[in-house]
């Protein structure tokens, strides 16, 4: 619609000729549609697909961690519910029962939880700042054309919102693995049925929130910092 | 009634320098601070260029070339005076209204090309015109058409790593020209193309500059394109030191030769 006015504009007036920004008639710019600028998000991500796979990494660590932690918690605390009398006398012979249970080493494990979070976090921060000190021509250019800074802003959280996707949900299959894995040796076959469906959802569904909420709130500060750059960097010849 | 005329009048002046003048300096002036230490970059610089023409700005490193540069392109703006592009006082403009000066009256050609490099030809030709909000298959069209202008036609689908160093500034050339733009910002352009491929270059430009009307600035070191300007500013310690017509740069060039 703004686009057709402008057009109008141009037709009626002399070649390059006297609409301006200020002249009274509204001209601005419209934010691109959604599709478009997922269309270069991915297409960002596709350039530098290594540093896009380390803040993957990142996440993938972080999330499957948690789900590992979670998971082994939510058996340990069935066991005594849903677990057989034989695997529960077995369990307490071996001494591990208290062990899974004892309250020092579940708090332990909290820290450390919250620890990877926020190294992980870190990580992402420093590989989006870094993304976008490398990318100052490639945002300027972007900004000579016409970009505006709301375009820069979105382009970088959906990029990171996809790379978030991507990693939690290679995360959650990585920490499932782990943590299955874990309990087939320590509770046998009983592990299949030692969580309850809508518990073991809940947790992963979790886990995939707090994996993109890691991912796009660890790319706002970047984000902000790549759509405040002046376009005039685009003129910068040395890297 | 006297009111009337008065502004009549005013609105008459204003179209005659709107015709004449692409792009006014009025006592510019733009001071850096370097920790507590001012840095005059522009002491107090009027320059204008004129509608179509092909303009080459001139001077050594830390002349203040590149701010002046910049504020014609509406990248800076001065901390005193006026720049007026296309009438408009850049610095009375707000972030959004800036982007739409950029997208719509300014093209801008890069020393290093600076093309998106995963987009093809045409991709990157569209968009500006994605940015100005022109719906896909006109962008298209018309990027195809202005591909084919810079003589690009067979290479639309091709990725800038596809293509020699002067094809990829020839892209550029098209992109910046997208949104028919009133000025086009050439920063170095031939700086990083040999001899023979930046004087191709040149040579579109200036095709551009007759065919199309387009308004033509250059930074540039390059002789070559000396000769191809109607005008050139030289620019020394934050001033214009002197403005030459094109009959003069010919006998600079000699010299040059010569030497």
């Amino acid at each position: 619609m703004v686009n057709r006015e402008n057009n109008a504009m141009r037709a009626d007036s002399p070649k390059n000729g006297c609409q301006t920004p200020t002249g009274g008639r509204k001209s601005e710019i419209s934010p691109l549609p959604l599709g478009k600028v997922v269309v270069v998000a991915l297409r960002g991500i596709r350039i530098r697909i290594w540093r896009s796979l380390l803040v993957v990494s990142c996440i993938v660590l972080a999330v499957a961690f948690l789900v590992y932690i979670l998971a082994s918690d939510v058996f340990a605390r069935h066991v005594a519910d849903r677990g057989s009398q034989l695997l529960i006398d077995s369990l307490t012979g071996a001494g591990l029962l208290d062990q899974v249970n004892a309250v020092n080493q579940r708090v332990q494990t909290y820290w450390m939880v919250g620890l990877a979070l926020v190294i992980s976090f870190v990580g992402i921060v420093n590989a989006m700042l870094m993304s976008v000190t490398e990318r100052f021509r490639e945002i300027g250019t972007m900004k000579c054309l016409g970009a505006l800074d709301g375009f820069v802003l979105q382009l970088f959280l959906i990029e990171s919102l996809i790379e978030g996707a991507a990693g939690t949900l290679a995360g959650l299959l990585t920490g499932l693995i782990l943590a299955y894995g874990e309990g087939l040796t320590r509770y046998g076959s009983e592990v299949w049925r030692l969580v309850p469906a809508g518990e073991a959802s809940l947790l992963l569904v979790a886990c995939f929130v707090s994996g993109l909420l890691l991912t796009v709130l660890g790319a706002l500060y970047p984000a902000y910092q790549a759509a405040r750059m002046a376009p005039v960097m685009a003129l910068r010849s040395e890297v | 009634m006297n009111m009337d005329m008065k502004a009549s009048e005013a609105g008459r002046v204003n179209a005659e320098i709107l015709a004449t003048y692409v792009v006014r300096a009025l006592g510019v002036r733009k001071t850096y601070w370097m920790g507590e230490e001012p840095v005059h970059a522009l002491n107090g610089v009027d320059f204008s260029v004129h509608r179509g023409e092909y303009i080459s700005i001139m001077g050594p490193s830390g002349s203040g070339k590149s701010t002046l540069f910049n504020m014609i392109g509406g990248l800076d703006k001065p901390t005193e005076g006026r720049v007026y592009i296309d009438e408009v006082d850049i610095a009375a403009l707000d972030t959004m209204e800036l982007a739409w000066l950029r997208c719509h009256k300014i093209g801008y050609i890069f020393q290093t090309f600076n093309l998106i490099s995963v987009a093809t030809a045409l991709d990157n030709v569209m968009l500006p015109m994605t940015f100005a909000g022109m719906p896909q298959d006109l962008a298209q069209d018309k990027a195809v058409e202005i591909l084919e202008k810079v003589g690009l036609g067979e290479r639309v689908l091709h990725k800038p790593l596809e293509m020699s160093g002067g094809q990829q500034q020839r892209v550029a050339c098209a992109r910046a020209l997208a949104n028919d733009p009133a000025i086009v910002l050439a920063d170095e352009p031939t700086a990083n193309l040999d001899r023979a491929t930046g004087e191709q270059i040149i040579e579109l430009l200036s095709e551009l500059n007759k065919s199309e009307g387009v308004t033509i600035i250059t930074a540039t070191h390059d002789h070559k394109m000396l000769s191809a300007s109607n005008r050139i500013a030289w620019v020394r310690d934050g001033r214009i030191e002197r403005i030459q017509d094109r009959d003069e740069i010919e006998i600079k060039e000699g010299d040059m030769r010569v030497r």
